[in-house]
């Protein structure tokens, strides 16, 4: 009642008559309506009814896949497997421990890769896609007798080894990656934000427990405020959050590292010849950009040349191969240079009638060392196939002749034609 | 054989075939004066007894010494179809029957003859030489070329020579692979359009083809297996050292050249491996190349697309 009431105190806004609309009700007939319907009137020959081809072919089922999103292929593609569950487990070697490598004794042997490691390497990209560790259980290495020799050299240059740096530098100069000039240099010098980003992260990832424990000597506070004077190494390389920050927080980083009283250094570099070349960048003015102009390859060739003094210790250490390189003279007379001093060879005079030569790349290298690295020797090959043996990999019986046969089919025991050799194409 | 048989009837039994075909002898009459009328009428005898033998022995006597009655030829197959062929077939089997007690030795060990072929025989004849003669023939030369070549009689090489060829290709042999002063024996192998040549000594496995490794020389992993196959197949790939220079073809044809070429070379370090290589498919050069392309055709047997007028 109430509500009533209420309701006839309140003004109706829209005042309408609740019968006063049409209501339509349909007109009685037993007929349905389709059938009722006139057929189209046919005006013309168009509106003749057509005849249709039967088609006897019964529609595919077609079932929703779910398409790969964009970038999964490639990361299927790319992805680093480290271990496989089918493979036997390999009981009986060692683990490769801080000493292990640089012992006379462990040359010819196969180490164990501990889970730390591991995981080190995979943030510094050490692991490739085409090298085959998804055959088996565990990552294994061969240490070889010239991983000895170099792992001695290393030890005579530093107690204690700490800090990495891993360059992959085929993609620093084919201009995959963005760059951007620096202001007010000449000539013009480029930084690659988004690369030194994820430099930053990865260098951070591998070396996370010695970032944390080192502080900064000096104020950067001018980069990022979280940035006070007991801030460690690790403050710095995650300080960067933006690209825009991160080649000036990777060159405070670097100048920290070369302050007396840090940890000593190493940084490696695979693919030298591409960053001895013409980068595939351009300046605005489309001049192309030699690859040292860009500062990244800058810091690594100046560390590698001598330029920079590591005063903590620490070994810089480039590599390249005779797969995906190209020709660079100047490279090859530094190298050969080199090489020839150091067998007490005569030393090859620069050709006259080259027209190629480049002084930065030769000033570049020519106070290094070089260490020519060839497939490994049959003992080696008969440890390392007796481990792919152990793991199941290799079923024929393992003698002198079947390892001198893998040995020559793989190009004089260069590992990865071994396995193509003996394991990916298996006649079991 | 029954041509040859009966062309040699009429010399088995000569007499009675001569006597068979001698025609009766008919004397011919005397030219003298029985058959002149005498213009005397008296018949008094004008010639002594005396004088009929004079004239008698002055008339020669025909067929004096002659046996046969018409030209005999001078062979027995003058009537058969294949007369010098016939002439050597009753030569060497006149040699069979003389020699037949000497001993022999297996057909293996025989020395190799370049026999004549039926066609070129045919030709130096020119008759009619039908092939189970030839055979027939063939087999009673065969035959006689298994007579032991230290006793075997100088009419019977001389004899053989006639179903000899003129040129003896087995003489034409490959000059024999030398291992030189470094221990190299060279081979030399052709496969396709490729050509080898395997520099091999003894050594620790190690191959460059080209200045190269295998991994370098060939991208496919066959080619690097087919490379060493004369190797691998008989376990020596750790006892040489090979040195390979191979140009043309593709890599197929260049990796199975060099196999021959290292096989060849192998088998001048070790002779005894011959067998082996050869069942391992390394002696024998495969003769198989591209076919030439035919006029009207796109290639060698693609025929161009039919298209209407």
């Amino acid at each position: 009642m109430a509500s009533i009431s209420l309701r006839s105190l309140v003004r109706p806004s829209l005042p309408v008559a609740p019968r006063i609309q049409p209501i339509i009700i349909a007109a009685f007939s037993t007929t349905s309506l389709v059938s009722a319907a006139a057929p189209p009137a046919i005006k013309n020959r168009k509106d003749l009814p057509k005849k249709t081809k039967k088609t006897y072919k019964k529609k595919q089922n077609i079932v929703p896949v779910k398409k790969p999103a964009p970038g999964e292929r490639k990361a299927f593609r790319k992805r680093i497997q480290l271990s496989n569950n089918s493979a036997l487990p390999v009981a009986g070697l060692d683990a490769l421990e801080a000493q292990t490598m640089a012992r006379a004794e462990s040359s010819g042997r196969m180490f164990a890769v501990p889970d730390e490691v591991v995981d080190q390497l995979r943030a510094l990209e050490a692991f490739k896609s085409t090298q085959t560790w998804n055959l088996f259980r565990k990552p294994h290495v061969l240490v070889r007798k010239e991983t000895v020799e170099l792992m001695g050299r290393l030890e005579a240059s530093l107690e204690k080894k700490e800090a990495f740096k891993c360059y992959q530098c085929q993609d620093l100069t084919n201009g995959n990656t963005e760059y951007s000039p620096v202001p007010d240099t000449e000539p013009m010098q480029f930084t690659q934000p988004v690369y030194c980003l994820k430099l930053l992260q990865n260098i951070y990832k591998a070396n996370r427990a010695v970032l944390e424990k080192t502080p900064l000597k000096q104020d950067w506070s001018r980069l990022s405020a979280t940035l006070k004077p007991g801030s460690t190494l690790a403050d710095l390389a995650l300080s960067a959050k933006e690209s825009e920050f991160a080649w000036p927080t990777l060159s405070a980083l670097w100048t920290e590292l070369t302050q007396p009283g840090q940890p000593p250094v190493l940084l490696t570099l695979d693919g030298l010849a591409h960053i001895n070349k013409v980068s595939a960048y351009r300046d605005p003015a489309f001049n192309p950009v030699h690859a040292h102009e860009l500062l990244l390859v800058r810091t690594f060739v100046d560390a590698l040349s001598g330029k920079t003094k590591l005063p903590n210790g620490g070994a810089v250490i480039a590599a390249t191969s005779q797969n995906n390189t190209h020709f660079h003279p100047s490279q090859e007379l530094a190298l050969s240079q080199l090489e020839a001093g150091q067998a007490g060879k005569p030393v090859p005079k620069p050709d006259p009638y080259e027209r190629k030569y480049d002084d930065r790349v030769y000033d570049a290298l020519k106070n290094s060392t070089v260490m020519r690295l060839e497939g490994v020797s049959k003992e080696e090959a008969r440890v390392l196939m007796e481990y792919w043996g152990a793991s199941g990999m290799l079923r024929s019986v393992l003698d002198s002749r079947v390892v001198a046969e893998k040995w020559a089919l793989g190009g004089h025991g260069i590992v990865g034609e071994m396995e193509r050799a003996s394991l990916i194409t298996m006649r079991m | 054989m029954a041509t040859m048989a009966t062309g040699l009837r009429h010399a088995k039994c000569a007499g009675s075939i001569a006597a068979a075909q001698w025609r009766t002898a008919v004397l011919p009459r005397s030219t003298f004066s029985l058959a002149i009328r005498s213009i005397t009428s008296d018949s008094q005898k004008t010639t002594p007894p005396n004088l009929e033998v004079e004239v008698a022995a002055s008339v020669p006597i025909p067929y004096q010494g002659v046996t046969h009655a018409r030209v005999v030829p001078a062979t027995p197959s003058y009537f058969s179809r294949e007369p010098q062929f016939n002439d050597l077939y009753i030569g060497i089997s006149k040699l069979l029957t003389k020699y037949n007690h000497l001993p022999t030795v297996p057909p293996s060990e025989a020395p190799q003859m370049p026999w004549t072929k039926l066609e070129e025989m045919r030709a130096q004849m020119g008759e009619p030489i039908k092939a189970s003669h030839y055979a027939k023939v063939m087999r009673v030369a065969k035959r006689l070329n298994l007579i032991e070549p230290s006793l075997r009689p100088q009419e019977v090489k001389v004899a053989l020579t006639e179903f000899t060829r003129d040129i003896n290709p087995f003489l034409n042999m490959p000059n024999p692979i030398t291992i030189d002063k470094f221990g190299r024996a060279v081979g030399v192998g052709k496969r396709k359009e490729s050509t080898a040549r395997a520099f091999v000594v003894e050594g620790t496995g190690e191959i460059l083809v080209n200045g190269k490794t295998l991994s370098e020389a060939f991208g496919r992993v066959h080619d690097r297996e087919s490379a060493v196959w004369a190797l691998t197949a008989t376990q020596r790939l750790d006892k040489y050292n090979v040195w390979a220079l191979v140009e043309g073809g593709g890599t197929t044809g260049q990796a199975e050249a060099i196999t021959l070429a290292v096989a060849k070379a192998l088998v001048a370090h070790e002779p005894a491996l011959k067998t082996a290589l050869r069942r391992a498919g390394c002696i024998t050069r495969d003769p198989r190349t591209v076919e030439r392309k035919k006029h009207g055709h796109v290639k060698a047997r693609k025929m161009p697309a039919w298209v209407k007028r």
